[in-house]
């Protein structure tokens, strides 16, 4: 790598940390409107948010559907801080008359899809998938979910159906944060040797850090002619950023005051 | 010969997607082996498998993507066991998504309960914005398929199993917010069916008493029902709603709402289980569901005063 490319790389990396930061700090704010939010879970998804849609970004067709449609504060952030979303949604998040609700739905600038039932919007990027392969396209389907999620039998129906009908290019990329709403994934109903059964289901696998934007670009660069759909496991952390809650299964739904709020968009790392 | 109305939709979507490269047939393995759609477009013919949820939230998906998919499966799973899917892909989103189910009501007959279903049209109506069909013969069914195919809307189309029924109208006529099958006499009560064996026993009831009016109504949700209930309330104000459903969620129920000054009654499946064999007429019978019944429900109104049409035309 030249001198040049190394300092354009490093500042990529600068930004797309800060961009980072900045959909975090907006995701606190939405957890300190009266409504509070799915803070745990949008902190570890935002990650996967960012470089899906800056995987969308081009003219490909490519389109993301978060799934882990409580994740919404999550998504609202990842949109404006792309630019597809011209407004601040976190002064709005929960309000009567804006479309920021609680679970995404197609009101919302860049939101396609109405998700927040789990499940769902595996299917709807499957189909999306399928939409782009039908007409000649390379244009990818990227469904992010859960991994509580994955108790819905959607998803492996989809999987089953996605993988029969060779949707190379549907990518289904798992926030492995092992929480859920009432506890830890491993507690409840676990999903052990999570890429074997991806494998098992006809997929391609991938297993990367959740919170690595270059490693997470990297699983989803470039085209995907073939005919095994992706499934990419994201070890993430849940409340990612904010050390008051990483990690903490009770981190799933959180509403907190300003001057907390303040206090911890501070301490966003 | 007349088809069938699943044996009418193929062929009906067959022939337009020969002019439409946007239409795709989907089905969840229960399209038979040589479906006439696979065998002319078997680049848009699909068995994605035993995969009902699946299958209509990727049809949104297909959608976006400007693709015009009509998807099949039998009632109870389009309607019950997706019935989330529905709401949320043809209602919420209000995908133009097209769901087509036969085995509605009790045509499945000695199947059993599990392929049978009474409560699709209570799930279908109850999700605002999905245009829902109940057509009578080839070519209402033919006629409904071409529009749905036209519209850019979301719709559920009920048939039955195998059951072939001579149409009301030929071919090419237009569809209507009511079809007057039969037109009785002045100040007698008027049957409305809702369906295909429900059609079928209005047709034989006024065969036997022509004196009672028919109505059939091959568009069953609110937005038609309401221009329905004008039609039907400017010549009538007594009805009785025959319909091989529940009664919870029927298109009676809708109509008694929509005409709070009319009599309205209804023949339909109540809340019974039909749990022995037979064929489709045996199963009807066993919820109480016979010509004999339509009769008994229409004279009930006669032994009302009031004969005048609930409104001026």
């Amino acid at each position: 790598m030249s001198a040049l490319a190394f300092t354009e790389d490093l500042q990529g990396k600068r930004d797309a940390a800060e961009r980072a930061k900045a959909a975090r700090r907006l995701i606190v704010d939405m957890a300190a409107s009266e409504r509070g939010c799915h803070l745990g879970g949008s902190l570890s998804v935002v990650d996967l948010l960012l470089a899906a849609l800056d995987r969308a970004e081009g003219d490909d067709g490519t389109r993301v559907v978060l799934s882990k449609g409580h994740a919404a504060a999550g998504l609202y952030a990842a949109l404006h801080v792309t630019g597809r979303l011209a407004e601040n949604p976190a002064p709005h998040y929960g309000q009567a008359g804006h479309p920021y609700t609680g679970h995404p739905g197609p009101k919302v600038p860049g939101v396609a899809f109405p998700t927040g039932s789990l499940g769902h919007g595996v299917p709807y990027a499957a189909g999306w998938a399928w939409s782009q392969r039908l007409k000649g396209g390379g244009g990818l389907g990227i469904a992010v979910s859960g991994d509580g999620e994955l108790q819905e039998g959607l998803v492996w129906e989809t999987l089953q159906v996605a993988a029969a009908r060779r949707l190379g290019n549907f990518v289904l990329l798992v926030d492995r944060n092992g929480g859920q709403n009432d506890g830890y994934v491993e507690d409840i109903s676990p999903l052990p040797d999570l890429a074997d059964r991806f494998r098992a289901f006809g997929c391609d696998t991938a297993e990367v850090d959740g919170h690595d934007h270059a490693a997470l670009s990297a699983v989803l660069a470039g085209e995907r002619r073939g005919d095994r759909p992706l499934a990419v496991v994201a070890a993430t952390v849940k409340g990612k950023g904010v050390r008051a809650v990483e990690g903490k299964a009770a981190a799933h739904y959180v509403t907190i005051d300003a001057a907390r709020a303040e206090q911890w968009k501070r301490g966003i790392r | 010969m007349t088809l069938s109305g699943r044996d009418a939709y193929r062929a009906a979507l067959t022939e337009l997607a020969a002019g439409d490269p946007a239409v795709v047939c989907i089905e969840a393995d229960l399209g038979g082996k040589r479906h006439p759609f696979a065998e002319a477009h078997p680049d848009r013919f699909f068995n994605v498998g035993i995969a009902e949820a699946a299958m209509i939230d990727m049809a949104a998906g297909l959608a976006a993507g400007g693709w015009k998919p009509f998807v099949s499966t039998f009632a109870p799973f389009a309607t019950l066991r997706a019935a989330e899917s529905f709401k949320l892909a043809l209602g919420y989103l209000g995908a133009p998504v097209t769901v087509v189910a036969p085995y509605a009501g009790v045509s499945g007959a000695w199947f059993g309960t599990t392929h049978h279903c009474l409560e699709d049209l209570a799930v279908a109506r109850a999700v605002p914005g999905v245009v829902v069909a109940a057509p009578y013969g080839e070519a209402e069914m033919r006629a409904v398929v071409t529009a749905a195919a036209a519209s850019g809307r979301p719709h559920y189309i009920r048939t039955g199993r195998n059951a072939a029924y001579d149409s009301l109208s030929p071919a090419g006529t237009a569809l209507q917010l009511v079809h007057w099958a039969n037109e009785g006499a002045s100040g007698e009560p008027c049957l409305v069916s809702v369906g295909e064996e429900a059609t079928r026993l209005c047709l034989e009831a006024t065969a036997h008493d022509p004196r009672l009016a028919h109505a059939h109504l091959c568009y069953v949700d609110n937005e038609h029902l309401a221009g329905a209930a004008k039609a039907l309330a400017a010549r009538h104000g007594r009805l009785t709603v025959v319909e091989e459903h529940r009664r919870a969620g029927s298109v009676a129920e809708a109509l008694a709402l929509l005409l709070p000054e009319c009599r309205v009654n209804s023949a339909c499946a109540d809340e019974r289980w039909p749990v022995e064999g037979g064929d489709h007429a045996q199963t009807m019978a066993q919820l109480g569901l016979t010509a004999t019944a339509v009769l008994d429900a229409a004279t009930q109104h006669r032994h009302h005063q009031e004969t005048a049409p609930c409104t001026s035309s």
